[in-house]
């Protein structure tokens, strides 16, 4: 009987196991190893062992500092936004009878897009001098901005457009934890003469934490990780105000071909997002127990 | 037990081996010389008006040869990649690639791409044609020839003559600074004059749109400003000099150009926003590939149609610049590739390129009568071109640029000044040696 669970197991298993093994293990693990040597592609080969002198270099480098601070400051303003924008989305599509599956369908729009569109397609109608935007601020007596070309203004612009495209993901993954509450607690609440901002915060918020959780975990991974927008929108400029993580590491393996260097990157990176998906499979097991 | 587990792991280990076979075989192979004898050329190339004129001559070769003809037209943004992991790989794609002149030094010491001598040696193809400067940069590296030119997209200042003739502005700015309104000065000068007709048109008119975005448009534009202030990367004697006085100088022009002349949005611009710009009548000048001139004057395309024209840069130096035609290393059939090289570079189908608004590399082109009727300003373009300087052929020239981009850039938003960005770029161009 054992042998025959073991058997079902190896069969159901082996395909998971070797797709793991082919798209996950493999890349890191060599990426692991390619981020202890000086490889560069120009060259065939690992090139020479180097140690932890990568990782001593990419520390001491101050623009991947700079990087790591405007990937921070991205990443919370997004995810803050875009969670409290998303739940208040939500909240009123649940609580709205006629047309809810269409202004849903609206809303999700955004997410479908490719975030490589998304930027094309922000960048026209930002264009300083012949974009629409500042066209029809101009038209209300507002004067328009150089919202990709000014230093201070190009990573709140970048973030605005993130959380344009990814408030939809919020609303979706809410939307879905506020139907299934039971309406048993709003009932008996009622009953009792709670108000509607006691309900919410008596009953919606302890209910949905879980889901909160888990939404703004992912959420906050993606945006760690966030590099197409950058690429399209301002390759990390004006200066390096818009310059991420993700874009930094792309330019040190695609531009400069410092494999070495550009996989040791990707580690602290991976360092930063560890904790964080831990967190996340410890929440879905809780939640799920 | 413990045979079970290693028959379990040696079944595991087999089916990823079979599986990793499987998948190898899953990659686009080329149809070079293909099994059902039909051949294929694939060409990755650069989005730009020149593959257009390739691509519009294309049917003559196909009937000419039975061999059909693929162009992968890409964004300029994506191609060092996209040429990068096919040189990486067993099998090429691609048959011919195109290669940007700054990625010269790293393609050829890479070894992604052939050299081409005894190809030409062979069929008796004429190298001389080509002008010195293109050969210089995109075709020969020390001493083999690698590519064949196939066009230049050298940097020179396009204007509007219709403002820069303009007498009521040309009487303003003699009585506001005692000087002619020319784009015949000093960069000195260029900038004044820009500086002046934005203060006196205001958001209409802009006295020049710049390209102010990382990594290419940004350094591509201001090694224009370097060169005409009478500063290089290095000097003779091999020596860095990127942050000498000169180019220090040439940067404080080009950030007091961007901050007082250009559009509000030109930190942020590449080269199609700031064509746009200048298109639509937003702008008086543009330095800018050669080969914008004839968009500009297609009616089609910009409302500015016949009121531009193409001049040196003030202080008479441009950078030069140019794609060569390159067969990499890994190319399935090279003799084909070959085939399609010789043909596309020939003469005739070069002057039919030319006369569609092509920027033509060949001497006999730039100067055959019927071209220089259809396209008088080519005349300017080949004087340019005599004063021009290139980015340096080096190995790490496209992690220069993406330095140059970021300094150049941190430079015009005030987050440092021009000796301090050119330091930086100066120390990461020392440990690049």
């Amino acid at each position: 009987m054992r042998s025959i669970r073991r058997k079902n197991f190896t069969v159901f298993m082996l395909p998971s196991l070797i797709a793991l093994l082919l798209v996950l293990a493999i890349p890191l693990g060599y990426s692991l190893i390619t981020s202890f040597f000086n490889t560069n592609l120009k060259y065939q080969g690992l090139g020479d062992f180097v140690g932890l002198s990568n990782y001593a270099s990419v520390l001491q480098d101050e623009y991947f500092i700079e990087s790591v601070v405007t990937t921070a400051k991205f990443t919370v303003g997004v995810v803050v936004v875009e969670f409290l924008a998303g739940l208040a989305i939500a909240l009123l599509l649940n609580n709205i009878r006629k047309g809810r599956n269409f202004f849903f369908t609206i809303i999700i729009v955004p997410m479908m897009i490719t975030p490589i569109a998304v930027g094309l397609i922000w960048r026209l109608l930002l264009h300083a001098n012949l974009g629409i935007v500042n066209y029809m601020l101009s038209l209300v007596g507002i004067s328009g901005q150089a919202w990709l070309a000014d230093s201070s203004l190009a990573l709140k612009t970048v973030m605005f457009i993130d959380v344009w495209q990814n408030v939809p993901y919020m609303v979706l993954v809410i939307l879905a934890g506020l139907v299934t509450l039971p309406a048993e607690p709003y009932e008996a609440a009622a009953i009792d003469g709670a108000s509607r901002t006691q309900s919410f915060f008596r009953l919606t918020v302890p209910m949905m934490l879980p889901t909160f959780s888990v939404v703004l975990l992912l959420r906050t991974i993606t945006a760690l990780k966030t590099y197409d927008l950058i690429f399209v929108l301002t390759r990390g400029g004006p200066g390096t105000s818009t310059e991420v993580i993700s874009y930094h590491i792309y330019q040190q393996a695609f531009r400069y071909l410092e494999i070495g260097k550009a996989s040791a990157m990707s580690y602290l990176l991976l360092l930063l997002i560890i904790p964080i998906a831990f967190l996340f499979v410890r929440i879905s097991r809780n939640r799920t127990a | 037990m413990k045979r079970n587990r290693i028959r379990t792991a040696a079944f595991l280990l087999a089916a990823v081996m079979v599986l990793s076979l499987a998948l190898s075989g899953c990659g686009k192979k080329s149809d070079a010389g293909g099994g059902d004898g039909k051949k294929t050329i694939n060409i990755l190339m650069e989005d730009v008006p020149d593959t257009a004129c390739v691509a519009a001559h294309l049917e003559e070769f196909e009937a000419e040869t039975g061999i059909t003809v693929n162009i992968e037209s890409v964004n300029y943004s994506s191609m060092h990649e996209k040429i990068l992991t096919q040189m990486l790989s067993s099998t090429n794609a691609y048959d011919i690639i195109v290669v940007d002149c700054y990625w010269v030094g790293e393609f050829v010491t890479a070894g992604w791409i052939q050299p081409l001598d005894d190809l030409i040696e062979s069929s008796g193809f004429d190298t001389s044609v080509y002008i010195d400067s293109m050969m210089n940069m995109v075709g020969e590296v020390d001493g083999a020839t690698y590519m064949l030119p196939f066009y230049n997209y050298m940097l020179s200042l396009v204007y509007r003559t219709d403002v820069w003739e303009d007498e009521a502005l040309q009487e303003g700015y003699r009585q506001a600074t005692g000087k002619e309104l020319t784009v015949n000065g000093t960069m000195e000068d260029y900038v004044e004059a820009c500086k002046y007709i934005t203060s006196v048109k205001g958001e209409s008119l802009a006295g020049a749109v710049m390209q102010g975005l990382r990594p290419d448009p940004i350094a591509m534009e201001w090694c224009n400003y370097l060169f005409s202030c009478g500063g290089d990367f290095y000097d003779d004697n091999g020596d860095i000099v990127i942050n000498s006085p000169e180019a220090v100088h040439a940067l404080e022009l080009y950030v007091d150009n961007m901050t007082n002349a250009a559009p509000s949005g030109a930190p942020g611009f590449g080269f199609d926003e700031a064509f746009n710009v200048i298109a639509q009548g937003g702008a008086a000048s543009y330095v800018t590939y050669n080969w914008m001139l004839p968009k500009l004057q297609n009616a089609s395309e910009s409302s500015v149609a016949g009121l531009c024209d193409i001049a040196p840069m003030p202080g008479g130096v441009s950078l030069n610049a140019g794609w060569g035609w390159a067969i990499p290393h890994n190319a399935p059939d090279a003799e084909l590739s070959w085939q399609f090289l010789q043909w596309v570079e020939s003469f005739d189908v070069c002057k039919a390129r030319a006369l569609d608004g092509g920027s033509p590399t060949r001497s006999d082109v730039m100067s055959d009568p019927e071209v220089l009727e259809a396209c008088p300003y080519l005349a300017t373009v080949q004087t340019i071109m005599e004063q021009s300087k290139m980015i340096p052929i080096m190995e790490d020239a496209p992690q220069l640029i993406e330095v140059l981009g970021r300094e150049l850039s941190e430079a015009v938003t005030g987050s440092k000044s021009a000796q301090e960005a050119l330091d930086m770029v100066a120390q990461e161009m020392q440990e690049m040696q």
